[in-house]
C-alpha cells in the first residue's frame, strides 16, 4: 500500500518526538526529504464550458480540479510540480452531468503501479468544493496513512463590522461566512465532536457573558450557562456529552464540568486567589488542560475530570496561555518569551516542550487541525491580528485568508479533530 | 438566610477584607489551602447574588470614579480605597440602588485568560465593598476582559487606564 510514504511519515514523527526531546529552540529541520512528488496530470476536469465562462469563475468540475490541488499542496505531504519523478500518481477525471458532477479517481505508486485508492464520487455541482475536500483527504489517507485536513472547519471571530462576531470557513480559508449579527461581544467558539454546533461566550441576551450553543443546520440558540457572574471558555467533551467551562457563581472563576443539558455541574478547582480560563480536554476525555494564575501569572495545569491536584506542565516562558490538546496527545498553547507569544507543542507524558514559530510576530491562541500536523492560529503583527496556518514539521506558515479579506481575526477553532478517516 | 447567619457572613467578610490587605505575595507561589479542598471564604466573598430580572433600570447620572489595577493583578490597590468607600457610602445612603462591577483589562495578553482576570477585578471590589457593609445582594461582577479598552493605544499610558473596575448603578 502506502509503505514507503509511512516509512517517511514514521520518520517524521520521530524526528517530531526525538526534538521533543531537545532544548525549545531546536526546529525540525526537515524539508523537501519527507514530501513526495505527486503527480496529478494524469487527473483532468472535463464538462462545463471549457473556459470557466466569462466572468473568471470556475465551473464545477475545474473549481473541483483546482481545490483538489490546492488541497494537496496545503497538506504538506506532497509537491505536485514534480511530474517525471513522482513518488505517486492520481489519474481520473471530474465531469458535470446536468446538475451532478461525478468524479473517478485512482492512486497509485509510479514505480510499482501498486493501487491504494480507487473511489468514485458524486454530487451536486454546487458542492464541488466540498467534494473536492472529501476526496483530497481521502487521497491523503490513502497515500500516508495519516487523516487530512480539507473538509475541516474553521469557526473564528472577527471585528470587521466594529463588533465581535463569529464566522466560518473552510480551512482553505474560502466560504467565510458571518454567523451571529449581534452587535454585541461573541468569543471564545468551539465546534462539537461532530462538527455539527458551536458553543461560545456572549453577551447579546442579558448583556452578561454567558455560554450559548448554535446549532449550524437550523441557526437555532440555545442559551447553556447564564449563572450569575462569569460564564466563558466552554469546550466539548471528545464525547460530546459535557462541557468544560469557567464559572464565578460560587464567588471567584473556577474550572467546572456541565452535563451538556445542563443537568449536572461538577466544580474542579477550588483555586481562591486565582483565575482560571480555556479548558480543554485529552483526547480520551479523562483530563483537562486549562490556564490558571495560582502561581502569580497565568500557567498551565492538567486536572483529573474527577478533581484532584492540578499538575503544572510548560516550564518555559513567563505565560502560558491557550491550551489545545490535540487528539494525537500533544498540547499546542502559547508562550510568552521575550515579549512575545510564540507557539509550543508540549508532550504531557515527558513535559517536553517544542517551539513550533519563529520570533518574528506574535502566535497564540493555537488550534490542532484534524491531521494532527498542522495548526490553526492567530498572528499578530502590528496590531493587525490574522489567521495563520502553521505547519508543525516544515514550521511553514500561511495565511489563511487572501491578503483581500480585510479585518482582524481572533480565535480560531478547527472542527474534527476526534474525527478517524 | 437568617438574620444571624448574615451577620456571620457580613464578619467573615470583613476578616477576609482585612485578610486581603496582607495577601500582596501573590508571586509567592501557591498557597496552601488555595486549592482542592481549602476552607470556603479565605478570599472568596461567598456566592454571587442572581442577576436581576428583565430591563434594568440604569441610572446614568450616578458617576464613580474607576478603580485601577496593575498589571496582571486583582489587588485593590491602597490608592484606590477611596474610590470603593465612595461607592459604599452612596450605596449605604440610596438602599433601593444596586451596582454592576466591570472588570476589565488591558489588551496584553490572553483574551480568554482576561475574562477571567477581569472577573477577579470586579470580584475584588465585591468583596471590598461587602467589607465595608454592603450587601452582596445588591453587588452584581460583570468582566469585559480585554473587550472595552477606554484608551486603544498600545502602550502602557494607555493600558494603565485600561485595567480598571467601572460602576454601573441600577434602580433595583
Amino acid at each position: 500500500m502506502h509503505h514507503l510514504l509511512s516509512t517517511k511519515i514514521l520518520f517524521s514523527f520521530f524526528l517530531l518526538a526525538a526534538s521533543l526531546e531537545c532544548p525549545a529552540q531546536v526546529r525540525v529541520t526537515k524539508a523537501a526529504s519527507e514530501v513526495s512528488f505527486l503527480d496529478l496530470s494524469g487527473f483532468s476536469a472535463e464538462g462545463g464550458s471549457a473556459s470557466g465562462g466569462k466572468s473568471g469563475a470556475d465551473n464545477a468540475p475545474l473549481s473541483f480540479r483546482r481545490t483538489l490541488e490546492s488541497d494537496l499542496t496545503r497538506s504538506g505531504w506532497f509537491n505536485l510540480s514534480g511530474a517525471g519523478r513522482a513518488e505517486f500518481t492520481v489519474t481520473g477525471n471530474v465531469k458535470q452531468d446536468g446538475t451532478r458532477i461525478i468524479v473517478r479517481c485512482e492512486a497509485y505508486n509510479t514505480m510499482t503501479r501498486e493501487r491504494c485508492c480507487s473511489k468514485t464520487y458524486q454530487d451536486d455541482d454546487r458542492g464541488a468544493r466540498a467534494l473536492a475536500h472529501r476526496v483530497a483527504d481521502d487521497l491523503i489517507f490513502a497515500m500516508t496513512g495519516q487523516p487530512g485536513m480539507a473538509a475541516a472547519k474553521i469557526a473564528m471571530v472577527g471585528s470587521r463590522t466594529g463588533k465581535k462576531e463569529l464566522y466560518i470557513c473552510d480551512a482553505d480559508g474560502a466560504n467565510l461566512r458571518q454567523l451571529t449579527r449581534d452587535n454585541a461581544i461573541s468569543l471564545a467558539p468551539r465546534w462539537s465532536p461532530d462538527g455539527k454546533q458551536i458553543v461560545y461566550t456572549s453577551y447579546y441576551r442579558t448583556q452578561f457573558p454567558d455560554v450559548f450553543l448554535i446549532e449550524l443546520s437550523t441557526g437555532a440558540r440555545q442559551c447553556l450557562a447564564d449563572f450569575p457572574g462569569l460564564n466563558s471558555s466552554a469546550a466539548f467533551s471528545p464525547g460530546g456529552r459535557e462541557l468544560a467551562l469557567i464559572l464565578s457563581k460560587d464567588g471567584n472563576p473556577d474550572l467546572f464540568i456541565m452535563d451538556i443539558n445542563g443537568d449536572r455541574l461538577t466544580r474542579l478547582t477550588y483555586t481562591k486567589r486565582a483565575a482560571e480560563a480555556s479548558p480543554s480536554w485529552a483526547p480520551d476525555g479523562k483530563q483537562i488542560v486549562f490556564v490558571s494564575d495560582s502561581s502569580g501569572t497565568p500557567q498551565l495545569y492538567i486536572i483529573g475530570r474527577e478533581g484532584g491536584e492540578p499538575r503544572r506542565i510548560a516550564v518555559g516562558g513567563s505565560q502560558n496561555v491557550d491550551p489545545d490538546w490535540g487528539a494525537n496527545g500533544y498540547i499546542a498553547y502559547s508562550s510568552l518569551i521575550g515579549g512575545r507569544f510564540q507557539l509550543y507543542v508540549l508532550n504531557p507524558a515527558t513535559g517536553e516542550a517544542r517551539q513550533i514559530t519563529g520570533s518574528d510576530a506574535n502566535y497564540e491562541d493555537p488550534s490542532w487541525a484534524p491531521d494532527g500536523r498542522h495548526i490553526f492560529c492567530v498572528r499578530r503583527q502590528n496590531y493587525n491580528s490574522r489567521i495563520f496556518i502553521v505547519d508543525t514539521l516544515s514550521a511553514s506558515c500561511i495565511n489563511l485568508f487572501q491578503e483581500s479579506v480585510k479585518g482582524d481575526w481572533f480565535s480560531p477553532d478547527c472542527s474534527g479533530k476526534y474525527i478517524k478517516p | 438566610m437568617t438574620r444571624n447567619r448574615w451577620f456571620a457572613v457580613v464578619v467573615l467578610m470583613l476578616v477576609c477584607a482585612l485578610g486581603m490587605t496582607s495577601c500582596r505575595d501573590r508571586k509567592g507561589g501557591r498557597r496552601a489551602g488555595d486549592n482542592i479542598g481549602g476552607e470556603v471564604g479565605s478570599g472568596e466573598a461567598g456566592s454571587l447574588a442572581t442577576r436581576p430580572e428583565g430591563n434594568l433600570n440604569i441610572l446614568t447620572s450616578v458617576k464613580y470614579d474607576a478603580v485601577m489595577f496593575d498589571y496582571d493583578s486583582a489587588q485593590i490597590r491602597e490608592s484606590e480605597r477611596t474610590k470603593l468607600e465612595a461607592v459604599a457610602d452612596y450605596l449605604k445612603k440610596n438602599a433601593d440602588v444596586g451596582v454592576i462591577i466591570e472588570g476589565n483589562c488591558d489588551e496584553r495578553g490572553s483574551a480568554e485568560y482576561n475574562l477571567a482576570l477581569g472577573e477577579r477585578r470586579a470580584l475584588a471590589a465585591r468583596a471590598y465593598l461587602i467589607g465595608l457593609g454592603i450587601d452582596g445582594a445588591n453587588l452584581q461582577t460583570k468582566s469585559y476582559g480585554e473587550e472595552r479598552p477606554v484608551n486603544p493605544g498600545h502602550d502602557e499610558s494607555a493600558w494603565s487606564v485600561n485595567r480598571r473596575d467601572e460602576f454601573v448603578f441600577f434602580k433595583r
